[in-house]
């Protein structure tokens, strides 16, 4: 067995109370549902002098409809946002994303805000202390250089959360809580590509919550490659949104998972705008999704499989949109 | 409070339920389902020290110094162990022990036990661990059979020239006439990744030691208890008697356990050295670095058929990567070889077979030993064959059936053979008439269907121990309170041999199934058993115990007859009770009978045994015994799957097996074993391989290595067929390892008519189905060019 490291822990009762705890104690990591961040602990992937365990602030427990927008706290289960109905009826990227996650057991605990910051994924840095030991560790913990790309100055491992594409398609916009109070951006600009800073927060800001806005006009679906049924990251993972008015295609977006060390959302996707969708613009899709992916080889899954399922998921899940807004 | 009222009428026809044929849960299910079993690691271990091994970082290299000074400086640590504690090589089969606990002289995988450390918490045990400082002088390392195999290798092992563990050479039949007389002959070659068991329960064992006495008590995960004594008493240097060895409940083998491993040997090691209790906690990891799993496998094979489908010779190269030590390893090589035969009426084999050793971690035993990848190899190419005679799967395999009894080429006896039976079943069931060739491409869906047949051996008729005792004894006990405690060694690992055994002592006693209680696995009290291997504890176990449920009705009927002042023929039996037959009014209770057998001698024990005879323990030839068996299963199953084209994943829509089992004790359990041996194939097929990266597993962990989850499980109907086998018990047979060898072929052949070509290599995962698919896209993009 790994052990858990002894650490102190903490539960604010509210947010605020949350980032004044961590600014007290920068060593200090936020907890939710804990499923990515106690087997990195028991592995020696993270070390914290404090876990705050966000467990006690209801605030970030909530989902509400406000207007047009839903608000969905970050500490909302998956489980709950895979069985919300409004996220059912009218979010359904976000639905199957949640459902899509790992078993059961995890999404009751496993939260949004978890899923969305999810460490970034490798097989060299997925693994126990002794292992990557015996392998001289690699830069993204304890070590230098990469072992996915021998010759790289950066770290290459990927993120891998589902619901972070689904959000993105439909232009989620993140609420961030720092000691300066409350910030507003698009969820995309949470990130960038990576694999050691994944994340564009600042130390101690804490993601409080989404919002995304619920236009009936865009339809959306989320669908992902893994290994097996359940339990499995995505090998590649693609959500889509699309809006077709009087038969023509008026709005696309299309963003992807487990493909680079951020969520990316595919670039040049206007070409095809302003008209039914076609073959032509099915290989446009690709092409462009081809050029904004970044698989490596941090599976054990060939980089080309999922760089090549991850085009075919773009144009099936366009086409299967694009079918049933008639 | 009354007595309870024992003048209950009986009659003849009172029968338990919970007797032979019964469709019934588990005796010990109730306790695994709500929590209350006790594994290994749930077992109180107060005041234990914790136990934590260091395991080398280099895959060969000599080992020249294992410095521990710094370790035992750490406050807390009560006992550093290394390989200079243990001079005694081990391994489960007695000519071939070639193992240290903890490394000695060399180190040959990278995960081998080079020392260990109790202390008095984890941290404590790791800091240890990470003082021990190892001076090595790496060598070459081998991480494939066919390096390992050059001419300039460095040995693993110096005794074993070009490190070939064992070399088969066998021929039976003329295989040269037989390939002059056929029509077709046809030679493909096929590979099979290295697979895992991933047993649920992870590695575990408590040790405690006695030092007034010089005792030692050892709980551990084993399927061999009896073998784990012996190689703790051998590497201890301590008698046999001064050990008791327990197993308490175990989640799961799948042959992972069936030899001794280092880890007993280990924690016993520490105990005596520490003079305490030991406990060793494992992780995921470390049972994939124990490994003991399926080999790395490649096959030529070759076959003569003559035109209407029969055959006439075949003729097998096989080669397995065993890993860095023996093991198991060459009765896995000679099982290969062995059960080409008894499956289908083959008159001409021809057979070489090489283990190879590597530096890796240690393969053995795993559910269908040995032959699961040759059968794979085999089917396939029959198939294949089939195809180009114009003949149907089913058809050709029927053309190609044995007649029971008989005897094969290589001395196997077959007894019983319901596999005609089970290919009707499955032709039937999957609608293989209507719907073979016929279920077409849905859009980006190819369908296909696939089936295959399959077997394997009810027990190795010879134990690998040589003794002169019994293949299998039971002890059944009765005392004062009526109740019969049944004595038994026989490892129940969740295979249900604990329900198995129940059953036919109620069968055969007529008794109350609350009557009896059953004790296994400690070597205090229960008898001696070999151990849950090679599917022996269902026949041969149960012959025991109904060897031993009827001998103690022998007393009870005596017992009985003095109560009711008759002779003992004038007795008819009730099972809670017996009755004069002629007076069936005047009947006396299972209690007073109970009494009446206890006066003048006491508390009884009654012994049942079964040995295998001579006859049936195999071939003269070297190695012969391995694959002799008394009563070979055998099944055929048909796989409907769905190929998603484009994404290369393959769906398994449904599965159809039957399984001949000779007669099904508990057909409950039979067609769980069934089903599990599916899941288990499926995973073989599909998705599960080691991956080794100069030699450092990279799939040591459930995420990367692709066990199949509950949702990627098919419906799997299963129908069993019973032809009453001669010697087993009530007609019974194995039920659990035969199924799992046929799938990969019926995969193979499912896929292939979904996507048009056919996999020889395994597993068949969707990253090969796409790379395929690409490749027919681009010649039919190629061919539209050039038109």
């Amino acid at each position: 067995m790994n052990a858990l490291p002894e650490f102190h822990y903490l539960r604010p009762a509210t947010a605020a109370d949350a980032v004044r705890m961590h600014a007290a104690s920068p060593a200090s990591h936020y907890i939710a549902g804990g499923t990515d961040l106690m087997p990195n602990l028991r592995r020696g992937l993270v070390t914290i002098g404090a876990a705050i365990d966000l467990g006690g602030v209801k605030e970030l427990g909530e989902i509400v409809e406000q207007g047009n927008t839903l608000r969905i706290g970050s500490g909302v289960s998956l489980a709950q946002i895979a069985a919300h109905p409004v996220v059912q009826a009218r979010l359904p990227a976000v639905a199957q994303a949640a459902l899509g996650v790992a078993g059961p057991t995890h999404r009751a605990a496993a939260t949004l805000g978890g899923n969305l910051c999810l460490d970034t994924r490798c097989n060299y840095y997925n693994q126990s202390e002794a292992w990557r030991a015996g392998n001289n560790y690699c830069m993204k913990r304890d070590g230098e250089g990469c072992r996915v790309a021998k010759k790289s100055k950066r770290c290459y491992a990927a993120f891998s959360g589902d619901v972070a594409p689904a959000l993105i398609a439909l232009g989620a916009e993140v609420e961030i809580l720092g000691t300066e109070g409350v910030r507003r951006q698009p969820l995309l600009e949470l990130y960038r590509d990576d694999g050691m800073k994944w994340l564009t927060l600042a130390p101690g800001e804490l993601l409080v919550a989404v919002q995304v806005s619920l236009d009936d006009a865009w339809v959306s679906a989320y669908e992902k490659v893994r290994m097996r049924g359940a339990i499995d990251f995505p090998l590649a993972g693609v959500a889509v949104a699309l809006r077709r008015e009087k038969g023509v295609l008026t709005g696309l977006r299309i963003a992807c998972t487990g493909v680079a060390s951020q969520p990316i959302a595919i670039d040049g996707l206007d070409a095809v705008l302003g008209r039914p969708l076609d073959a032509a613009a099915l290989a446009t899709i690709s092409e462009q999704a081809d050029l904004a992916n970044r698989s490596m080889k941090t599976t054990l899954v060939d980089a080309l499989y999922r760089r090549g399922v991850s085009l075919v998921l773009a144009k099936r899940l366009t086409q299967r949109l694009w079918d049933a807004a008639v | 409070m009354n007595a309870p009222d024992r003048k209950v009428k009986l009659t003849p026809t009172t029968k338990s339920d919970r007797g032979v044929g019964a469709r019934m849960p588990l005796v010990d299910g109730i306790e695994k389902v709500t929590g209350t079993a006790r594994y290994t690691a749930d077992l109180p271990a107060n005041g234990a020290l914790v136990g934590k091994i260091l395991r080398s970082t280099y895959a060969h290299a000599e080992l020249l110094e294992v410095d521990i000074s710094e370790a035992l400086k750490v406050p807390g640590v009560r006992a550093v162990v290394t390989g200079s504690d243990c001079d005694v090589p081990y391994g489960v089969i007695p000519i071939a022990q070639n193992e240290f606990p903890l490394a000695r002289g060399r180190i040959r995988y990278i995960g081998e036990p080079v020392a260990a450390v109790a202390a008095v918490d984890e941290a404590t045990a790791n800091l240890a661990l990470s003082r021990i400082r190892l001076r090595v002088r790496e060598l070459p390392a081998y991480f494939k059979a066919t390096d390992a195999r050059v001419a300039d290798a460095v040995l693993l092992h110096e005794n074993k020239a070009g490190n070939i563990e064992r070399a088969v050479h066998n021929e039976f039949g003329d295989t040269a006439a037989g390939f002059a007389a056929a029509d077709l002959i046809r030679e493909e070659s096929y590979e099979c990744a290295e697979v895992h068991h991933a047993m649920m329960e992870p590695n575990a064992a408590i040790a405690s030691y006695d030092p007034e006495r010089g005792h030692l008590t050892l709980w551990s995960v084993t399927q061999v208890p009896y073998y784990v004594h012996l190689t703790v008493a051998q590497c201890l240097k301590m008698e046999a008697a001064h050990i008791r060895v327990i197993k308490p409940f175990v989640g799961g083998g799948f042959g992972h356990r069936v030899e001794p491993l280092n880890f007993e040997v280990i924690v016993s090691l520490l105990a005596r050295a520490a003079r305490g209790t030991v406990r060793l906690l494992m992780t995921r990891e470390e049972a994939f670095l124990t490994h003991r799993g399926r080999p790395e496998t490649q096959i030529r094979i070759k076959l003569g058929l003559k035109r209407d489908g029969r055959m006439t010779a075949c003729e097998a190269e096989v080669v397995q990567r065993g890993g860095a030590y023996g093991g198991y390893g060459l009765v896995t090589i000679l099982y290969s070889g062995a059960l080409l035969n008894g499956l289908y009426d083959l008159p001409a084999v021809k057979y070489d077979g090489y283990r190879v050793y590597s530096n890796t971690p240690p393969c053995g035993a795993m559910r269908g030993h040995g032959t699961v990848n040759i059968r794979f190899a085999f089917e396939s190419l029959l198939d294949t064959m089939a195809a180009e005679l114009g003949i149907d799967p089913i058809a050709i395999r029927r053309k190609n059936l044995l007649q029971a009894p008989t005897e094969t080429i290589n001395g196997l006896k077959v007894m019983s053979y319901g596999l005609g039976d089970c290919l009707d079943w499955v032709e039937r069931a999957s609608g293989w008439k209507e719907r073979k060739g016929k279920l077409g491409r849905q859009g980006n869906i190819g369908k296909g269907l696939g089936m295959a047949c399959s077997h394997f051996v009810s027990g190795s008729a010879k134990p690998v121990h040589f003794t002169g005792q019994p293949h299998a004894t039971i002890a059944l006990r009765l005392d004062f309170d009526g109740g019969i405690t049944i004595l038994t060694g026989a490892a129940d690992i969740g295979q249900g041999s604990s329900t198995i055994i129940t059953q036919i002592v109620t069968e055969v006693l007529g008794v109350d199934h609350r009557r009896l209680r059953l004790i296994a696995n400690d070597s205090a009290i229960t008898p001696k058993d070999n151990g849950s291997y090679s599917s022996r504890v269902t026949f041969m176990v149960g012959n025991a115990a109904a060897d031993a449920a009827q001998n103690l009705k022998t007393l009870l009927v005596a017992a009985a007859a003095r109560r009711l002042k008759v002779t003992e023929a004038e007795v008819e039996w009730y099972g809670e009770g017996a009755a004069i037959a002629a007076d069936p009014d005047q009947q006396v209770a299972f209690e007073d009978i109970a009494e009446e057998a206890l006066v003048g001698v006491g508390m009884l024990t009654v012994n049942g045994t079964f040995t295998c005879p001579i006859e049936f323990q195999g071939g003269k030839q070297r190695g012969g015994a391995v694959g002799s068996t008394m009563g070979f299963s055998y099944a055929a199953q048909a796989i409907e799957v769905s190929v998603d084209l484009d994404l290369g994943k393959i769906a398994i829509d449904k599965v159809w097996c039957a399984i001949d089992c000779g007669f099904a004790i508990n057909p409950m359990s039979v067609e769980g074993q069934v089903q599990g041996a599916i899941w288990m194939g499926m995973g073989q097929a599909m998705s599960e391989e080691t991956v080794y990266e100069n030699g450092r597993h990279k799939a040591v962990n459930f995420m990367d290595y692709g066990v199949p989850t509950i949702i990627d499980s098919p419906d799997i109907e299963v129908h069993i067929v019973e032809s009453m086998d001669p010697n087993g018990p009530f007609g019974a047979k194995e039920a659990s390892e035969g199924p799992l060898s046929g799938f990969m072929s019926a995969l193979a052949a499912a896929v292939e008519e979904a996507t048009g070509h056919r996999f020889r290599m395994l597993p068949i995962t969707p990253e090969k189905i796409f790379a395929v698919r690409q490749e027919q896209l681009a010649a039919a993009a190629n061919e539209v060019t050039s038109q």
